[in-house]
């Protein structure tokens, strides 16, 4: 194949290279070619990470100091609370997710980006959905579904640019080169597609031909749960399925394992939310459908799991050099705990103490923050040097990032956790009045907010950096910049 | 959108951008280590796994064949325990209804509604709001206290020797049943020491038919023109045998004006 074929303009390269180096070329032209975009999305991403954070800090102070600012409207806690959560959902979470599956698609289908204008205009009009929406939470026109309390003239809005963004996936998929269609793809490819009859569905039962009675109540659990699943899930699964064989230079351990993890996880996953209603007026059938399609949900973990384990096999000590696979593997592992967890707190006998409890607050955050987030971290750490042409600063606030996140995101699930369960107790307990059940869990929920104030410079940190990697500012290096000094030959090349 | 060399710094560095480099190198350092894009490889399926998912198919087929409540349509219980919900329902709620007695059910209407003027001791308040405990009133015949509740009362009247009449007690027929002035009054009647013939819904009724013309509250001259043991009209309930030689106050002793 020759270089001329990649219609771009060709680099300032010899022309007579051997063929090794011809597919470098053709990776250098489509960075290029993804470089506007993803980092529209990405900043625009690590914005809203920013103002949600700070929302999140208000939020968990006002749980155990519920007096701060109780008298301005738009700070009462039952509208920061859905800002703060559709802001971390649909603004920092979705861009993210998606600024890095547009750099894999253009990667995998090996062609540069076509029709960015697409995409750009896909990512303002997210933008200004996300802050109609945000706006509209915090004026008080929230609609009180779960994930769903974007008014619905904001939700136009996001529809409008998500078709965008689909047509451009589409389009790109059309024009992929080469015969093979990788695992990564099958899962960015799903979630594209599963995402908009995910949001279609629960708009269209919510509000405009709206179900009766509590039936709303299960439209909008299972859309939350498998907004979870289907689409940042897919998005974090496909990436760790792109991230950890790069960076190590192994093939994926099992075709085999692939295929069975990709679809008995679409099968059974759209199958879930009901079982976040245990006890709720439904018939009982559907609940344990969910139930036991959580239940099922082991078969795709334990397959990707070890899929992912093996391919990994004797090349964790890379851990050490490498922030992309550090963070990735992370993130790969919490997906374990995440759905481990998942089945064990939906089985009825445990879901009777922990529903409506703070433990399901762990849950989402367990998905959505220590899988799904630390993967789009660690994604971003192998994407953003290859756009602005320009190694990582500092690994110092590399290793920051990390621990503070870690640790933050730790502390944070094993307090609501912890919380949780104490509270379910208490409130099982017929002798206990309710409100002694939300004094005991005070001093847990101080401990959420000593977390939160980790994840805040841990955030703040990296935005920080991103920055100076945007601007070309700060330390500038032409060597990979690794956590630790590398101390065998040969690893240089795993970032 | 590729060209974003950014012209030549003067500051010392201690290394270059590829972006800012001299000969601008457009297959930079970290796509030149790169590895090649990602594989698959054909490791066969372990039998350990095949063995997981057989494990989870079971429970979870287990689990939900044992939860499914039979996969009724209004089946609550997950056990397919009691069978559907309305009729359980209905049953439970008449049930429910039927455990509480008259008595009971009058004491929370009776705390909902004539507490705040009459108190929980029934004594009322000195000089403004009459007792009922011990009231020839209350526990008289059944007809004056009917009349009472159902209309109100108002202008001065004298009650166990006491006189009374700042205040007015509104009528009650807009806002209670005819069962629950029923249930309120003998709560009343046999509270407090009061001993004196239960009320039932179906004379409430009777006598609300027989007053619904009657424009304004009751005085006391009206009162004191029905007879004190004047019984509400359907006749005392059956098996009811009021008390009354025990009934404590004077009924006719008390012609107060």
């Amino acid at each position: 194949m020759d270089a001329t074929e990649i219609p771009l303009k060709a680099p300032s390269v010899p022309t007579d290279v051997p063929t090794s180096n011809v597919e470098q070329i053709e990776r250098a032209l489509i960075d290029a070619s993804t470089r506007v975009p993803v980092l529209m999305f990405y900043t625009s991403a690590i914005v809203w990470l920013l103002f949600g954070t700070l929302l999140a800090g208000f939020v968990s102070f006002k749980l155990h100091s519920p007096d701060w600012f109780s008298n301005v409207s738009f700070l009462t806690w039952g509208r920061v609370r859905p800002a703060h959560m559709n802001v971390m959902v649909y603004g920092w979470a979705s861009m993210a997710g998606m600024g890095t599956a547009i750099w894999l698609m253009a990667r995998l289908c090996r062609t540069v980006l076509r029709h960015p204008l697409l995409l750009v205009a896909g990512a303002g009009f997210w933008n200004f959905g996300v802050l109609l929406g945000v706006g509209g939470i915090l004026v008080g026109d929230s609609t009180g579904y779960q994930w769903l309390e974007f008014p619905p003239y904001a939700a136009i809005v996001l529809f409008v640019a998500y078709s965008l963004i689909i047509s451009w996936a589409v389009l790109m998929f059309r024009f992929r080169r080469g015969d093979q269609i990788y695992i990564t793809q099958w899962y960015l490819l799903g979630a594209f597609l599963w995402f908009p009859w995910l949001y279609a569905a629960a708009q269209l039962m919510l509000f405009v031909v709206p179900v009766q009675g509590v039936m709303q109540a299960a439209v909008s659990w299972w859309f939350a749960n498998n907004l979870l699943f289907l689409w940042f899930g897919a998005i974090g699964l496909g990436t760790a399925y792109y991230m950890i064989p790069k960076v190590i230079g192994r093939p994926v351990y099992s075709y085999h394992l692939a295929t069975i993890g990709f679809w008995t996880y679409a099968l059974f996953s759209s199958w879930t939310g009901m079982q976040r209603l245990v006890d709720g007026p439904f018939p009982a059938w559907m609940i344990t459908a969910s139930i036991a399609a959580t239940i099922l949900t082991i078969i795709p973990v334990a397959t990707v799991g070890l899929n992912h384990h093996m391919t990994m096999q004797g090349y964790f000590p890379l851990m050490r050099y490498s922030p992309t696979l550090r963070f990735t593997v992370f993130g790969a592992i919490s997906y374990t705990v995440f759905s481990a967890l998942g089945v064990l707190i939906s089985l009825r006998s445990v879901a009777r103490y922990v529903n409506f409890t703070q433990a399901s607050i762990a849950y989402s955050h367990l998905g959505l923050y220590a899988f799904f987030t630390m993967v789009i971290f660690g994604s971003m750490y192998y994407i953003v040097p290859r756009l602005v042409g320009r190694e990582w600063r500092y690994a110092s606030l590399i290793k920051l990032h990390f621990w503070a996140s870690v640790y933050g995101i730790g502390l944070m699930i094993l307090m609501l956790l912890a919380g949780g369960f104490l509270q379910g107790a208490n409130m099982d307990n017929p002798s206990l009045a309710f409100s002694e059940s939300t004094q005991t869990i005070l001093p847990y929920l101080r401990g959420r907010s000593l977390s939160g104030v980790l994840l805040t410079v841990s955030h703040f940190v990296f935005a920080f950096h991103f920055g100076l990697m945007l601007f070309g500012l700060g330390r500038t290096s032409s060597v990979p910049t690794f956590l630790n000094p590398v101390e065998t030959e040969g690893s240089e090349a795993h970032v | 959108m590729n060209e974003q060399t950014s012209p030549p710094d003067q500051r010392v560095r201690q290394g270059m951008d590829y972006g800012e480099s001299e000969e601008v190198q457009e297959v930079h350092a970290a796509i030149q280590r790169e590895k090649r894009e990602p594989r698959v490889g054909l490791e066969p399926l372990s039998i350990w796994l095949i063995a997981v998912y057989g494990l989870a198919v079971f429970f979870g087929g287990a689990y939900l064949g044992r939860y499914s409540g039979n996969f009724s349509g209004d089946g609550l219980d997950p056990l397919g325990g009691p069978p559907p919900t309305k009729k359980a329902g209905g049953a439970q709620g008449e049930q429910q209804q039927a455990e509480l007695t008259p008595h009971d059910r009058g004491k929370k209407i009776f705390a909902a509604n004539c507490q705040t003027c009459h108190q929980a001791n029934g004594l009322g308040v000195p000089g403004q709001y009459p007792p009922l405990a011990g009231s020839e009133f209350t526990t008289g015949g059944s007809r004056r206290p009917g009349m009472i509740v159902l209309k109100g009362l108002e202008g001065p009247v004298t009650v166990k020797g006491q006189k009374f009449g700042t205040a007015v007690m509104q009528p009650w027929d807009k806002t209670l049943t005819d069962q629950r002035i029923a249930d309120v009054l003998t709560y009343e009647r046999s509270e407090w020491g009061n001993n004196a013939s239960p009320v039932t819904g179906e004379q409430i009724a009777a006598l609300r038919k027989e007053l619904a013309n009657h424009p304004s509250s009751f005085t006391e001259p009206d009162l004191l023109g029905v007879p004190a043991d004047a019984e509400l009209p359907g006749g005392a309930p059956v098996g009811a045998a009021p008390p009354k030689p025990g009934a404590p106050p004077q009924p006719q002793s008390s012609p107060a004006s």
